[in-house]
């Protein structure tokens, strides 16, 4: 198993930060999410919290060596994620995990998104955080077992590098259309 | 809004999708950051947009992997969205 750690701060207020998340794809960057799909969704808590399943289409090429592991071709992957909007904490969590390959990689995925401590007003703090498995369920080599690890965390990097460039992106658009978060 | 939105998984509930999230998107800034609202008022646009989804959902074999991550769901236990 290994760990993905990353943070960063966002020049826009909470509220808008939150608007903006369902609105992050497609963005010109993060061009391997080809679709996403809500679920379910629920407001609870007196209208104070907002839950969401949401099922997000992935497509992106993958190396030669993987094709053989899979068996497969398809780079077509679904991921799920269900995500929680809370008013009174101000905090937006989104948790997510692959739906298939289970057994060969496994990819937990946490972002929460809040207020910034020293600039609640207008900056938000990203926090992300993955646990990526490989071979949970299939019986091969620990050489291969870290060779698809390491490979799996180099992509989710440079996939991240993206989300925040093409979040930015969605984000500076979202502010010019409006000025009425706060 | 003039925002991109997505397309769905689903090519034929793209419009059905479109038409969900620009009613969602005005809900959220406009009543449910504010807290003026306490049930998601789309529901005629949720509707349609979700039957759609449903039924292609079965159509192209995701859901019995979906059916397995819920049952699993190991990060929900506080998101309560497991109660069916």
């Amino acid at each position: 198993m290994k760990l993905f750690n990353n943070s960063y701060e966002l020049d826009y207020p909470w509220n808008q930060v939150t608007a903006a998340n369902w609105n992050k794809y497609p963005n010109e960057v993060s061009t391997h999410v080809v679709a996403v799909d809500v679920l379910r969704r629920e407001v609870k808590d007196s209208g104070n919290v907002l839950v969401t399943e949401r099922l997000i289409t992935v497509q992106q090429n993958i190396p030669r060596w993987l094709i053989f592991l899979l068996g497969s071709t398809q780079n077509v992957s679904y991921v799920r994620e269900v995500s929680t909007v809370n008013l009174q904490d101000k905090t937006l969590t989104l948790k997510s995990c692959n739906l298939n390959y289970v057994n060969l990689l496994k990819v937990f995925e946490t972002v929460q998104y809040t207020p910034h401590p020293k600039d609640p007003l207008d900056r938000t703090l990203f926090k992300q955080e993955a646990q990526i498995s490989a071979c949970t369920g299939c019986n091969v080599s620990k050489k291969l077992t870290n060779t698809m690890e390491d490979w799996s965390i180099k992509r989710f990097c440079d996939n991240a590098k993206k989300g925040k460039i093409g979040f930015n992106s969605v984000l500076r658009l979202s502010n010019e259309e409006t000025s009425n978060y706060k | 809004m003039g925002n991109i939105m997505s397309s769905s998984f689903a090519p034929e509930c793209t419009e059905l999708k479109k038409k969900y999230d620009s009613c969602f998107n005005e809900w959220y800034t406009e009543k449910f950051l504010k807290g003026k609202s306490i049930e998601n008022e789309c529901s005629k646009e949720w509707d349609n947009y979700i039957k759609c989804v449903d039924r292609n959902l079965v159509k192209s074999g995701i859901k019995p992997a979906l059916d397995e991550a819920r049952k699993e769901a190991p990060f929900e236990n506080g998101g309560d969205l497991n109660k069916d």
